[in-house]
């Protein structure tokens, strides 16, 4: 379904992603780990063109991301479902609100619209929490408000950026419990980065280990963390260990 | 950049421009208006309405009823129908108005403006508002009389009248102002004073030399009519102390050493550099070398010709006494002897007044004792004379006796005795040589004529010459040795260096001040002079190169005080709006336009999009802010007939664009953009227009763009 080939970002003189090539196929859920500063945002960024990447070519069922147009880009994004580290949720909306708004102004009428915002908060466990305010909410809840915005548009591809990377460890829990659960009850193609190894090897179909810009390893969880070829896998490999 | 604006948001950004530009101009022009309209009013109420009032009279607040009770009895007595009211007090003053009944409104009334009010107690001064009417400030005292007669003439004149210095001339109906106005500056500009001024310290005779000035003219300038009008009186700015130091200057240059120089003819002295003579050092100067301490330094104070005069500034010769002459040297830099300039004559005139007050003392001593020994003289005389009146008596008796004798000797026969022959030869002797004495005339020698000596008047005019010498001697001749003593101690013990030193903190102090010398004034008819032209040729007539010349027009033309208040009143309106467009656009530019260059920088700096090589140096977005700066704040500015003094079109445009390039350069200052909000709307797939309408600008300052989104908005 998704095929990235060759894929370059460099800020300045420091590269970012140095020719990556990744395949993902449909209702595949692949972890992406490795140290800080290695890359995996800038290329799950890239892959809905929130970066836009120097060289290479990212395809989705054959079409080019790259080459698409404004508003094509655009079309494309609505079905993408992006949860960022930091939420990201629009700070004057409610609860509600920032589930739908998007796609009001997609077009779909408010009411439809609304039904769909309703369900989404309800997998996620925030029904009654509709008319609160974001800022009123703990980040676990909030996290899980900006994972309801994404599934609100049925994505067909859902991309995670460490989406508990900047939460208390108590709230972690909640969070990845939500992720579990919709990675195993539906079949949406997932791309997660993330540092929690447990929940990688309970979700993951594929894991993929990068380092400084580059894919070091790949390979099913057991696989990888069983015999790790590269140094960063060795070195997930003591964490689990330990 | 421009790809940002695609999807239809250039639209809603000419919108916001344009509204901009509108509310700037209604917000700027409304308020100026406002202001205008209140000022106005206010104006009305201090003035009156137009026509209704003559004077405002400035009096003394505590006076104010008294004055007022006096204004009353004018009004009543004098001109029945005078409307009197109060207005604004400012300042410890209380002003009335005060209105002519229409009949009096006359000539004759408003020259006797003085005397008719001059009972008014408290009354400080008086402002002149007759409506409708024509100011002419300034007008110069030669051609007031003139000049009254020339706007009587005017068309739509009714009569122009002296207030001070200045003249009004009352028009028949305000519409007659333009032209009366442009009449009476042509009138003016007919007459033309020139002024000649002399720097300080000059004495001039303004008659004979205004009399050779006007020669001059009127050879260059043949057909023009000239009249000197000078008035040999300080300027009235001259005030009481510098009157006081300009006499102290002239008193101690009096009382200073007169120093003449004959001047060699190539010698190239100004006035003000110094040259220096031996005086009493013992060091002759050598030009080249170095000057001695005591050498007698002379700054230059005038050149006329080969002759020159100066002051002693350092160095005495008072030792000397007198008259001094010696050869003087330009003095040059690094204290060395210069060139020979010519020769120095120094009269010490101190030295000569305390000569002179010393002979005065001497001579009235003397005076003293002659008076004495007149005194003693007369009295001897007077003797001198009774003895010899009693010796004529008794002559007179011997004479006769001789002449009976001789009768005696002549009847008595021939035999007489050689003694009486004896005595009458000796008698007749004796006779004759008396006589001899007396009148070298008298061939014969004749006791009657001895005796016609007056000797009685002789005596009267001894007693006279007794009576003269005897008030001479009462005179207190040591009283007034002790006064002429005391006035000769009490000279300033000044030496010419310190008069020098005196002159010159004198001349400092009054350096900077406006010190017209002597002046000279020459009013010119028919025809203009340059006074430039004319200056460097008065120059040399008069030989004096420091005299300035300037041309002062004999009036300058004002519109009426409402008219010029008015006037003003507008071009406080004009700079209101144009401060408040500068300010408003200013608002605008910060609170809506900041948003916008704050998000096109962003998406510049995190979308991928072709960058011109140009751009990394010259940021495309600052520009951009520079060309919507400039173009509202002209428009604005230009729709709210905005106009601040000294500020021209083209620097409101730099103006504008400093304001965009600020705004434009620190944007985010003014209105940060939330970098994961603009970011969430681009995952979801939302447009630039509504990443604006739903997330940027609701987030913005609220401002028009917030204002004029709310109807985008859909959440
Ligand atoms: N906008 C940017 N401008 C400049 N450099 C960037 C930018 N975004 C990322 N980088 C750099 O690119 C490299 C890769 O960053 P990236 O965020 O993709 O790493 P990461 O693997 O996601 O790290 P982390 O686990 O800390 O999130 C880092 O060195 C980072 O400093
Ligand atoms: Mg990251």
């Amino acid at each position: 379904m998704l095929k990235i080939r060759g894929l370059r970002k460099q800020y300045g003189k420091q590269i970012a992603v140095d020719g990556v090539d990744l395949d993902v196929d449909r209702g595949e859920t692949v972890v992406i780990m490795g140290p800080s500063g290695c890359g995996k945002s800038t290329l799950i960024r890239c892959i809905n063109r929130l970066t836009e990447p120097d060289a290479g070519d990212i395809l989705l069922d054959g079409q080019s991301i790259l080459s698409l147009d404004d508003q094509s880009l655009r079309a494309f994004r609505r079905t993408v479902g992006f949860v960022f580290q930091q939420f990201n949720l629009i700070a004057r909306l409610s609860v509600l609100d920032n589930v739908m708004f998007h796609l009001v102004l997609a077009g779909v009428p408010r009411v439809q619209a609304e039904t769909r915002a309703k369900q989404a908060l309800a997998r996620v466990g925030l029904s009654g929490a509709e008319n609160k305010n974001p800022a009123n909410l703990s980040g676990g809840e909030q996290q899980r408000v900006g994972i309801a915005r994404a599934l609100a548009s049925n994505p067909q591809l859902m991309l995670w950026d460490e989406p508990t990377a900047s939460l208390d460890p108590i709230l972690i829990g909640e969070v990845l419990d939500v992720m579990e659960e919709l990675v195993r009850t539906t079949n949406t193609t997932s791309v997660i980065v993330t540092h929690e190894v447990g929940f990688a090897l309970k979700v993951a179909d594929r894991i993929i280990l990068m380092d400084k810009g580059k894919i070091v390893e790949e390979g099913s969880p057991r696989a990888i963390f069983a015999d790790p070829q590269s140094d960063v896998g060795k070195k997930y490999q003591r964490l689990i260990a330990s | 950049m421009f790809r940002f604006f695609r999807d239809g948001l250039y639209r809603d950004y000419i919108i916001l421009i344009l509204v901009t530009i509108i509310v700037g101009a209604a917000v700027s022009s409304g308020v100026a208006w406002a202001v205008d309209a209140y000022f106005g009013d206010t104006i009305q109420e201090m003035i009156g309405d137009n026509g209704e009032y003559d004077l405002i009279l400035h009096i003394r607040e505590a006076s104010e009823e008294a004055a007022y009770r006096e204004l009353e009895r004018i009004a009543q007595q004098q001109y029945p129908g005078a409307v009197i009211s109060k207005t604004i007090s400012l300042a410890g003053q209380v002003n009335y108005l005060f209105g002519f009944p229409q009949e009096a409104k006359t000539v004759e009334t408003f020259s006797r403006l003085p005397s008719i009010f001059n009972a008014v107690p408290g009354l400080n001064a008086y402002t002149v508002i007759v409506e409708p009417s024509v100011l002419v400030r300034g007008v110069h005292p030669s051609v007031s009389e003139v000049l009254q007669q020339r706007f009587n003439e005017i068309d739509g004149v009714s009569f122009a009248f002296n207030d001070g210095k200045n003249m009004l001339i009352v028009l028949e109906s305000a519409e007659h102002s333009k032209t009366v106005m442009n009449e009476a500056r042509r009138i003016i500009k007919e007459y033309q004073v020139l002024e000649i001024r002399f720097p300080m310290g000059f004495d001039v005779d303004v008659q004979t030399t205004g009399n050779e000035v006007m020669q001059l003219l009127s050879q260059e300038y043949p057909g023009t009519r000239l009249a000197n009008v000078s008035s040999a009186e300080y300027g009235e700015e001259l005030d009481a102390l510098m009157k006081t130091l300009v006499e102290m200057r002239h008193f101690l240059l009096s009382y200073a050493s007169k120093v003449k120089i004959k001047l060699e003819p190539q010698s190239r002295l100004v006035v003000g550099e110094q040259i220096l003579v031996q005086g009493v050092s013992e060091q002759v100067p050598v030009t080249g070398q170095d000057a001695a301490p005591d050498h007698v330094m002379i700054e230059i104070l005038e050149i006329t010709g080969d002759q020159a005069q100066g002051m002693i500034v350092s160095g005495s010769v008072a030792a000397n006494g007198g008259i001094l002459t010696q050869p003087g040297y330009k003095y040059m830099s690094e204290n060395k002897v210069g060139q020979l300039v010519g020769e120095v004559q120094i009269e010490n005139e101190r030295y000569r007044l305390n000569y002179a007050i010393n002979e005065s003392l001497r001579l009235l001593r003397e005076l003293d004792d002659l008076s004495v020994e007149a005194a003693t003289a007369v009295e001897r005389a007077d003797k001198v004379l009774t003895t010899f009146q009693e010796a004529l008596m008794q002559l007179e008796v011997l004479q006769v006796q001789m002449q009976q004798l001789n009768k005696g000797l002549a009847e008595n026969g021939v035999q007489s005795t050689s003694e009486q022959l004896i005595i009458s030869l000796f008698l007749n002797g004796l006779l004759k040589n008396i006589a001899k004495s007396g009148s070298e005339a008298a061939a014969e020698f004749d006791l009657g004529e001895l005796e016609n000596l007056d000797v009685a008047s002789m005596r009267s005019s001894l007693s006279n010459l007794a009576e003269q010498i005897g008030s001479i001697q009462e005179i207190d001749v040591q009283a007034i040795i002790d006064q002429i003593t005391d006035i000769r101690d009490s000279l300033p013990e000044l030496d010419d260096e310190e008069i020098g030193k005196s002159v010159h903190l004198v001349d400092n102090y009054i350096a900077g001040q406006v010190i017209p010398g002597e002046r000279i004034q020459i009013l010119v008819e028919n025809g203009s002079i340059d006074e430039e032209k004319v200056e460097p040729l008065i120059r040399d007539q008069l030989q004096n190169q420091y005299l300035n010349i300037y041309s002062i027009a004999v009036g300058t033309v004002n519109p009426d005080t409402r008219t010029e208040v008015f006037r003003i009143l507008k071009e406080v309106r004009a700079t209101i709006a144009g401060i408040l467009s500068i300010v408003l656009v200013g608002v605008f530019l910060m609170l809506d336009h900041a948003t916008i260059f704050s998000t096109l920088k962003w998406f510049r700096a995190n979308q991928k999009q072709p960058k011109h090589r140009l751009a990394r140096f010259l940021n495309p977005i600052v520009i951009f802010g520079a060309v919507v700066g400039m173009t509202i704040l002209v428009t604005t500015y230009s729709l709210s007939n905005a106009s601040i003094p000294y500020v021209s079109m083209p620097m409101v445009a730099v103006i504008g664009t400093g304001l965009g390039v600020m705004i434009g350069m620190f944007s985010e200052k003014f209105s940060p953009v939330r970098a994961d909000e603009i970011m969430a709307g681009l995952a979801l797939g939302l447009s630039n227009a509504q990443i604006m309408h739903e997330i940027v600008i609701p987030d913005g300052r609220p401002g028009l763009l917030n204002l004029l989104n709310r109807t985008k908005q859909k959440f």
